[in-house]
């Protein structure tokens, strides 16, 4: 690396360096949007199976089921991953070549876990819920969960690699973590500065629970794989339960930390109104640390030997986990945006959206997390309800406008043309219908995780196929963007 | 008056000491002193003899040790070797695997020592996870598994070392948490 730091604070690189960042920046959002379009139609096929419009076997179904969980999941990880990390190593110095090995890890990883759910036939959910994988009565080997936890555990240590660039990057401007967070500064070792790159705080946040989600995973995988060829070593299995939710939790939960950066980072530029950095902010974002970890245990309600002051501790803690940093986010953009001019183009209205996604995302989990509604709806399409809102109507927006914004709408203002307004429509509409129906299905009690589905669901299930279709519409229309325009796009200034 | 001893003999001397049949046999007769007292004692000796190389030795070795990676494959083989339970087991009913044991551990230590410094800093934090991760697995392996994995030793030994194990895993956490969250070192290195 020849780039050197300059007196702004800006790191700077040389156009190469630059070249070859952009290139893989798009690389991530491109394999990410690709990976979430694959998983809906996943999505539509499972909505389509259960109201009967179309047949699929069961195995086949949970699958699917399996795919698109885990699908998910390292989709929202590796596009987020590309958000972050674009605007991240403008205030530290990261590595071009980690970044690709974290990509080609994760490439690695995929084909792994693709492996073991269609050739073996794998099909017992992303969460790999100890000890399910080892007793599949038949339905497929231990060969297969054991590919299925060792793609995971290789895409964990691809993020390790990352992370630990972040962590150097972070510590060699910063001198250490807390510095970066800005902890010196809210509790008055240093002054306030305004300029703190919010980047650099929600990277910090988001590596620091990543990395010890990451090293829970690590351990609990293994304790899995162990299980597997030896099944006479029987782990506790709440103790299983608590780091596989702890890992998977913090993971999924982190993606939406490091997309927000976009938020940060673009509002400004499209309102002409900086996002000044405070204590308020600051103390927002060292809530989030902890409670962004402390919340997984609202996944063991139900489980009856989990200590109560655990169980106390997550109702508490995921009544007011979404609260600090939602708030400062929401509030800002709001302030930000209003009476600003802002011209609406897609990049924006994608943004603003994400504000409302995550704002009316996190009801449906606070309700869920009260033990005596968790008891009558955990185990329903009420939790689906929850993270399709979350995911669809907040994080993916935030994804898709910063895609937006790299396309074109960033660097030459363009406006949007018909196509990405009935894109936006459709998925607007469509997802929202998707949570709503989820949501409403889970009032209903319908059970979530069920193949085939009872007469009086069916039609639940076949409203929910056509939002599932219209999410599918625009999710096209703003990949095929993706991967036609984002290539040969110029680097926006 | 004060005696000034070479370090190389001090070595020298404390691997003797714990190569006298008394000493093997005392740190050998529990699991816990074996895994977590005479193998580190010896990769620390190993250690701290890679740092005393003559400088000419080094610059030959490192011709075959760029970033360090062959020394640190080494390291890992020899490391993962001794953490068969079937392999401690050999090491005290027969003498030559306790030779090989007092042989290859030292030679962990100086590839540790050769190599470490020379690594990618990412791959030293890659490497120190997984070490991490490796007390932990095994700490909670020795204290679940119903069974005795070394036959030399007894079930009770085996749930201590892996009390231990977890123990020190998380001190090692807490400690590297204190260092890169807040700057705070705890061991000066």
């Amino acid at each position: 690396m020849s780039g050197t730091a300059v007196a702004s604070g800006k790191v700077e690189y040389t156009d190469s360096e630059n070249r070859n960042a952009l290139i893989a920046v798009k690389a991530h959002l491109i394999a990410g949007l690709s990976v979430f379009l694959l998983m809906m139609l996943g999505g539509l096929t499972m909505r389509a199976a259960q109201g009967t419009w179309i047949e699929i076997g069961v195995d086949l179904f949970y699958q699917i089921m399996t795919v698109h969980g885990v699908g998910v999941v390292g989709a929202a990880v590796i596009a987020s991953t590309g958000v972050q990390w674009h605007f991240l190593r403008k205030y530290v110095r990261l590595s071009n070549a980690i970044f690709w090995t974290n990509f080609f890890i994760f490439l690695t990883g995929v084909v792994m876990i693709l492996g073991s759910i269609f050739l073996g036939g794998y099909g017992g959910a992303w969460t790999f819920l100890y000890p399910l994988p080892a007793i599949s009565m038949g339905a497929w080997s231990t060969g297969a969960a054991a590919v299925f936890q060792l793609g995971v555990l290789i895409i964990g240590v691809g993020l390790l690699i990352l992370y630990l660039d972040f962590g150097r990057a972070i510590l060699a401007r910063y001198g250490s973590l807390a510095r970066a967070l800005g902890l010196t500064m809210l509790f008055g070792k240093e002054p306030v500065d305004p300029a703190h790159p919010k980047a650099v705080v929600a990277s910090t946040m988001v590596l620091i629970v990543n990395f010890l989600g990451i090293a829970a995973g690590a351990v609990v995988l293994v304790m899995g794989l162990i299980n597997l060829y030896n099944p006479e070593f029987q782990p506790d299995a709440m103790l299983m339960k608590n780091l596989i939710y702890f890992f998977g939790h913090v993971i999924i939960n982190a993606t939406i930390y490091a997309s927000v950066i976009a938020v940060y980072e673009l509002l400004p530029r499209y309102t002409g109104r900086p996002w000044k950095t405070n204590k308020v902010f600051l103390a927002a974002w060292f809530a989030i640390v902890f409670m962004v970890m402390g919340v997984y245990p609202h996944h063991l309600l139900m489980d009856f030997p989990m200590p109560a002051w655990a169980m106390i501790a997550a109702q508490v803690l995921s009544f007011g986990s979404g609260i600090p940093v939602l708030v400062v986010t929401g509030y800002g953009a709001l302030m930000l945006v209003y009476r600003s001019g802002i011209k609406w183009s897609t990049t924006t209205k994608l943004l603003f959206l994400s504000m409302f996604g995550w704002a009316a995302g996190v009801i449906p989990a606070i309700l869920d997390a009260m033990v005596t509604i968790n008891r009558v709806f955990h185990n329903t399409l009420w939790v689906p309800g929850h993270f399709h809102f979350y995911l669809l109507l907040g994080l993916l927006p935030m994804i898709i406008g910063f895609t937006y914004y790299l396309a074109g709408e960033g660097d030459r203002n363009e406006q949007p043309k018909a196509t990405d307004s009935l894109g936006f429509y459709a998925y607007l509409i469509g997802a929202f219908m998707t949570s709503m129906v989820f949501l409403a299905s889970g009032a209903n009690s319908i059970p979530r995780r069920w193949a085939v589905h009872m007469e009086e669901w069916v039609t639940f299930a076949q409203v929910g196929t056509i939002a599932a279709a219209l999410v599918v519409l625009g999710t096209l229309l703003f990949t095929l963007r993706a991967i036609f325009i984002l290539p040969g796009a110029a680097n926006p200034r | 008056m004060i005696i000034k001893i070479k370090q190389e003999w001090l070595l020298l001397t404390a691997f003797v000491v714990l190569a006298l049949p008394p000493m093997q046999q005392f740190l050998e007769q529990s699991m816990v002193t074996h895994m977590l007292v005479q193998i580190p004692v010896l990769a620390i000796i190993g250690w701290m003899l890679g740092k005393k190389l003559p400088e000419n030795w080094k610059s030959k070795i490192t011709l075959w040790n760029r970033w360090g990676i062959t020394g640190m494959v080494l390291a890992v083989i020899i490391m993962t070797y001794w953490m068969l339970p079937r392999v401690l087991d050999a090491a005290i009913s027969e003498w030559h695997f306790e030779l090989v044991k007092f042989v290859t551990v030292p030679i962990m230590g100086i590839a540790l020592s050769l190599s470490w410094p020379l690594l990618n800093p990412i791959a030293q934090g890659v490497l120190k996870l997984e070490f991490w991760a490796t007390f932990m697995r095994l700490g909670w392996l020795y204290l679940d598994l119903p069974d005795r994995l070394c036959a030399n030793y007894l079930l009770s030994d085996q749930r201590i070392l892996g009390q231990l194990l977890l123990l020190s895993g998380s001190a090692w956490a807490i400690t590297w948490t204190l260092r890169i969250m807040f700057g705070i070192r705890i061991i000066k290195t």
